[in-house]
């Protein structure tokens, strides 16, 4: 018959924690790594059937316009401040802060999501004319779907902090959105890089 | 001792206060009652186990697949089935095995004995958990429904291009194959991301790193082999479903599309996804022995480094598949040297563990036999592993038989055996009940004599000609009498499942009560009743060794000072498991079900249309809203017993 | 090395053909590749069995020794004895895996410098389920292009490109060499070469769907003066019909719509759809290996080709019982 040696008393041990501490943390960072592979697989797949053009594009199609996806991914990098003042906001329970930090990055989100519409459109290809094509729609469509479901959950966030029963866990949760918000916007760094700017190098 | 009252082993009554904490905790972690409540229970216990059972299913029906096969090619010229519905089967045979049995199987015992064995109550994110099974079932359901209605995949589990294009596969047998990988994949990717993150932060206090069991070792290289290899094939099928549907080029070579990389895109994937399968069965060997030795596994650093190495290898050796094709020599010689190399560190496994035994004192139960079988059987494939895996020797058995022989030697030696050997361990603590020891030892003999009674043949008939995915062959290549000998020691292995199903149905009515720990086993899971009541453990475990039931004196160390009035699961530090927060589990939710059947309505409907995917969308919405938004009445229950200031905070 | 790797390969294949000698079989060697690698298995055969032995047995002593304890053995004393047989056990593994690693690069390097100059060239297409070979000459006018049966010369080397009209296929020949797959899209070089004269049989390795399995390559190899005559032979325009019933034959052929997809030359039957039937009657098989070409077959195969290959791109055709013996009659005599 065996009895209990109680040795550990955790009462004091607090609910509300940030960062790697929160096991939500961990949660969004094995997220993070499964999207980052799938652009990896965009990427290698862009990279491979380029080998099977001479010219690149190839023709009939025009080099994708860089103007307005320049001014995109700038905007998207930048509001990594906004982002940054939020968490700080999270960070420090102040529930007012938050309020406004998350209803400016839900602008923010909204605005990103048009200016991704004309991204697609700077394509200057339609995805079913050769593999190149398809190759470069499909690695903007899937950050598009990353960037357009984050700007959901971003929104939702702005309705739980402004219209909902907010407790000591959303903070927590709200830092973990920002910190999907830094990898979101740079990660699109090295993918507008290839899909906008290789064929003007290659 | 009454066969219809478990034993219980833990006194209730040296401590009134444990009486109290025992009632309340079975109130608020107690499962919600009825059909309803078990679509909406998150608890790992019945989510583990629904998972187990499910994926036993399909096996059954893998098996029957291959049974069919078995038959047809049982003598040359058979009519009894033709090419069309061959193709299927043969096709349905491997997806079932892989996506639907497999993989699905393994997670799913981790997401069952992980929590346990590290001592918490739950996995980090229960209504996810659910959410994953039921994107797995929907996946299987949508598979098997097109098979029946003659629309099942024919264009074999691995789908070349160009074969499996919109081309030469013409309606929607390919789609559906394209969205089941959908399905599965994201079921596969759930489990992984909920073991990674409960494992790293739910061990009980003083569970660090080097104190961590085999097995959950081994659920955790094997979910980051997971996080990385599977979206290679989710997004390669997408690729193949928009080349099928909205006319994309990624495999057409008319348009610089190129059949070779659909090839590189799901191997990559997919030789990663038998060490996927391999890895836990590696656990599962580790804890049997253990426990049927008496003794520590022999040098557990090593057997550590084993598992991570060859989770690392795994990743390296893909181009293996590819031989035949046009890849550069250089290339290949790299790949023969990583797919020969891998060999050692499994080899170093299975050195550690026959020293395990020596020093052991061995009990030849049912689960260790099955152990001796997976030593036995899997080195036979191992070593043709290592035989294919030179080039010039590839060349001759690739697309043979003699590759059909390698691969279920290596997977039903490698992952069944251990698979079995684990059940027959573990059934006790899911059930309460032994399973009959006689009927074990048969279940053992026949399934391994039918096994290599089946598959050994196929080496000679790979290197006499005979090809794979051939639905009959002629008379005069010689293939008959052997494939005949095949044939019957299917029927060998069908009785033997037979027997193990008899075995546990019979077992869970009417078996033997097991108690706590029928094994005198060493790790956390059989530190509390069986089978664990919805709480898991009465009070948290403090683990203060490797082997904590074998070192504990007159007491068991525990953790107090959890709330027991609501769900709430300690988190511990990475390294070295010291309690860091307390952490509410979710309760009991409809949302993650409806969101499944969303989700299935999205990835069924974009076979038919792209539309699907905004439909799909727009049905997910409410659902996953509904999953987090917070209940005020939960929340104010909540907050009026929290003694952490910060947690009202906001509110 | 190269020297030694033929003398083990001769010395094994001698052996082996004692154990198992058959058609389409890769353990009975009829060219110098599939000689070496069949040396290659048998020896890495004999050396898993050996580590299987050895491990099963190292496995069964242990259960016998540990059985004979009363106690497990946890001791410290006890982990560090066990330290050097594991030690030695994991050398010894990674000395026979680097070994056969470098068997494995010695023999892919042996077969790599085997001679191949002035080789004889073929270009295999594969089909949805038949095998298009065409045998290239600088010289223009002197192609040959036939089906499912290559003639090859006995003892030298032919070079093989290949590739594909639709799916993935591959190209198989056990008793001669490894296989190598045709890719649509891609040419694949590879080669073969018989050292004895025979009939060689392979089936398309590669899943490419419904009639995967009814689509055998046959390699005849022959004395270079046979396969000579036979080339010149192959040269020729179809043999124009000699007897009324042929000529008949011939009008039904032309009228039907065969020539869609087939071609004899020299005639107005031009299709590439199909395999070429210029030389039909000097076929050993149809159908890519599923028959017999005797004239019941062919009968059959005419008619129904559906109920031979189901799934297979040849329509059944309606013809009347003196129809049928026409074509008969006058496919008989494209020798």
């Amino acid at each position: 018959m065996k009895t209990y040696d109680k040795v550990l008393d955790v009462t004091e041990t607090p609910t509300i924690v940030f960062g790697r501490r929160a096991s939500t943390w961990w949660g969004t960072t094995a997220f993070m790594a499964i999207e980052a592979t799938t652009l990896v697989v965009c990427i290698a797949t862009y990279l491979y059937v380029r080998k099977n053009f001479h010219h690149w594009p190839p023709a009939p199609l025009r080099v994708p316009d860089v103007l307005r996806p320049t001014i995109s991914v700038t905007f998207l990098a930048l509001s990594n401040i906004a982002n940054y003042w939020l968490s700080r906001k999270v960070r420090a329970l102040d529930k007012r802060g938050t309020q406004i930090g998350l209803l400016v990055m839900s602008t923010i989100a909204a605005i990103a999501i048009v200016l991704r519409v004309f991204d697609f459109r700077d394509l200057n290809s339609h995805w079913d004319t050769n593999a190149y094509a398809s190759a470069a729609w499909i690695s903007v469509a899937f950050h598009s779907s990353l960037l357009f479901l984050e700007g959901i959950e971003t929104w939702v966030f702005t309705a739980l902090f402004w219209f909902g029963p907010v407790e000591g866990k959303h903070f927590s949760d709200a830092d973990d959105n920002c910190v999907y918000w830094y990898f979101m916007t740079l990660v699109w760094v090295p993918m507008y890089a290839l899909i906008y700017w290789t064929p003007r190098l290659m | 001792m009454s066969a219809s009252v478990p034993s219980v082993t833990e006194t209730m009554v040296l401590n009134d206060g444990d009486l109290v904490t025992r009632s309340e905790l079975e109130q608020s972690w107690r499962f919600p009652r009825g059909f309803v409540g078990w679509l909406r229970n998150t608890s790992h216990l019945s989510i583990g186990k629904r998972y187990i059972i499910t994926a036993f299913v399909f096996f059954g029906l893998g098996g029957l697949e291959a049974g069919l096969i078995r038959l047809q090619l049982s003598r040359p010229e058979n009519s009894w089935i033709g090419p069309d519905l061959y193709n299927q089967i043969f096709t349905m045979h491997g997806t079932t095995m892989m996506f639907l049995f497999a993989v699905p199987m393994m997670t799913a015992v981790g997401l069952y004995m992980v929590p346990l064995m590290i001592g918490t109550r739950n996995v980090s994110s229960p209504r996810l958990n659910l959410y994953g099974y039921f994107t797995y079932v929907v996946g299987g359901a949508f598979l098997y429904f097109a098979f029946f209605v003659n629309n099942g995949p024919d264009a074999g589990w691995f789908a070349y291009t160009p074969l499996s294009g919109p081309q030469f596969s013409p309606g929607k047998r390919v789609d559906v194959w394209a969205q089941t990988i959908t399905f599965t994949e994201i079921s596969a990717l759930i489990s992984a991301v909920i073991l990674i993150t409960t494992i790293f932060k739910q061990r009980a206090p003083g569970m660090s790193l080097n104190r961590i069991p085999l097995f959950v070792w081994a659920m955790l290289v094997t979910s980051f082999m997971i996080v990385f290899s599977m979206p290679w094939v989710a997004t390669a099928s997408q690729m193949l479903a928009a080349d099928r549907l909205v006319d994309t080029h990624f495999f057409n070579a008319a348009e610089g599309g190129d059949a070779l990389l659909w090839q590189h895109l799901f191997w990559f994937f997919g030789h990663p996804e038998v060490y996927i399968i391999f890895i836990p069965a590696l656990g599962m060997v580790s804890a049997i022995v253990e426990t049927f030795t008496g003794r520590p596994i022999f040098a557990y650093p090593v057997m550590v480094l084993s598992l991570i190495t060859t989770g690392f290898m795994g990743f390296g050796l893909w181009v293996h598949h590819m031989f035949a094709t046009p890849i550069p020599q250089l290339g290949q010689s790299f790949f023969t040297a990583a797919s020969t190399i891998i060999a050692i560190p499994t080899g170093v496994q299975i050195f550690c563990w026959i020293a395990t035994i020596w020093a052991g004192k061995p009990r030849f139960t049912t689960p260790l036999l099955f152990v001796i079988g997976f030593i036995i059987t899997f080195v036979i494939g191992g070593l043709t592993g290592v035989m294919i895996a030179s080039v010039p020797f590839d060349l001759q058995a690739h697309d043979t038989y003699f590759i059909v022989a390698h691969l279920h030697y290596v997977l039903i030696g490698g992952g069944l055996f251990p698979l079995f050997g684990a059940f027959y361990y573990w059934f006790p603590k899911m059930t309460g009940r032994m399973m009959s020891e006689r009927m074990g030892k048969w279940n053992f003999w026949l399934f391994f004599t039918g096994v290599n009674v089946t598959f050994f043949p196929m080496h000679v008939l790979g290197l006499e000609g005979m090809t794979r995915r051939i639905y009959t062959y002629l008379p005069e290549t010689g293939w008959g009498p052997l494939n005949l000998v095949s044939s019957l020691g299917a029927v060998v292995i069908v009785v033997s499942m037979v027997l193990f199903v008899a075995n546990a149905l019979i077992s869970w009515k009417r078996g033997v009560p097991a108690g706590d720990n029928p094994w005198g086993a060493a790790s956390l899971e059989w530190a509390t009743e069986s089978p664990p009541p919805p709480y898991v453990f009465l009070h948290v475990p403090v683990c203060t060794s490797e082997h904590p039931l074998w070192e504990e004196g007159e007491t068991r160390p525990v953790v107090t000072g959890l709330r027991t009035d609501i769900r709430e699961n300690l988190m511990t530090t990475l390294m070295d498991a010291e309690p860091d927060h307390r952490h509410d589990s979710p309760e009991p939710t409809i949302w993650p079900f409806v969101a499944a059947l969303a989700t299935g309505v999205m990835f069924i409907t974009a076979i038919f249309t792209v539309w699907g995917l905004v439909i799909g969308l727009l049905l997910l919405f409410p659902p996953l809203l509904l999953w987090g938004w917070p209940r005020k009445e939960e929340q104010r229950r909540r907050l009026a017993g929290e003694r952490d200031p910060l947690a009202r905070a906001g509110s | 090395m190269n020297r030694f790797i033929d003398r083990l390969s001769l010395l094994v294949a001698a052996a082996s053909t004692l154990a198992c000698s058959g058609n389409e079989s890769a353990l009975d060697p009829a060219g110098p590749q599939a000689a070496r690698i069949n040396g290659m298995a048998w020896y890495m055969f004999a050396v898993s069995a050996l580590v299987w032995m050895a491990v099963v047995t190292a496995l069964l002593i242990a259960a016998r020794k540990g059985s004979t304890r009363d106690l497990a053995d946890q001791s410290d004393s006890m982990n560090a004895r066990l330290k050097r047989p594991v030690v030695t056990a994991t050398s010894i593994t990674v000395l026979i895996l680097i070994g056969t690693l470098v068997y494995d690069v010695a023999t892919g390097h042996a077969l790599a410098s085997l001679p191949r100059d002035k080789a004889l060239r073929i270009e295999i297409t594969g089909h949805q389920w038949w095998w298009e070979a065409t045998y290239v000459d600088p010289v223009a006018g002197r192609q040959v292009t036939t089906a499912n049966e290559i003639h090859i010369p006995v003892g030298e080397p032919v070079q093989i490109i290949g590739s594909s009209a639709d799916v993935i296929h591959s190209f198989w020949i056990p008793n001669l060499a490894g296989k190598k797959d045709l890719i649509p899209g891609h040419a694949t070089a590879t080669w073969i070469q018989a050292d004895r004269p025979g009939i060689y049989r392979g089936q398309c390795a590669e899943f490419c769907g419904h009639q995967h399995a009814n689509m055998a390559v046959l390699v005849m190899a022959e004395s270079r003066d046979e396969f000579n005559s036979w080339y010149e032979t192959q040269l020729l325009p179809a043999a124009p019909p000699s007897d009324s019933v042929s000529k008949a034959g011939e009008a039904v052929f032309m009228s039907k719509g065969c020539p869609l997809c087939h071609t004899v030359g020299g005639t107005r039957a031009l299709g590439r759809i199909g395999p070429p039937l210029t030389h039909i009657g000097s076929s050993y098989t149809l159908a890519a290996g599923t028959l017999k070409n005797t004239r019941g077959n062919l009968a059959g195969w005419i008619v129904d080709p559906q109920g031979i290959k189901p799934g297979a791109k040849m329509a059944p055709n309606d013809l009347s019982g003196s129809e049928l013996q026409a074509i008969l009659s006058y496919l008989g005599n494209l020798k």
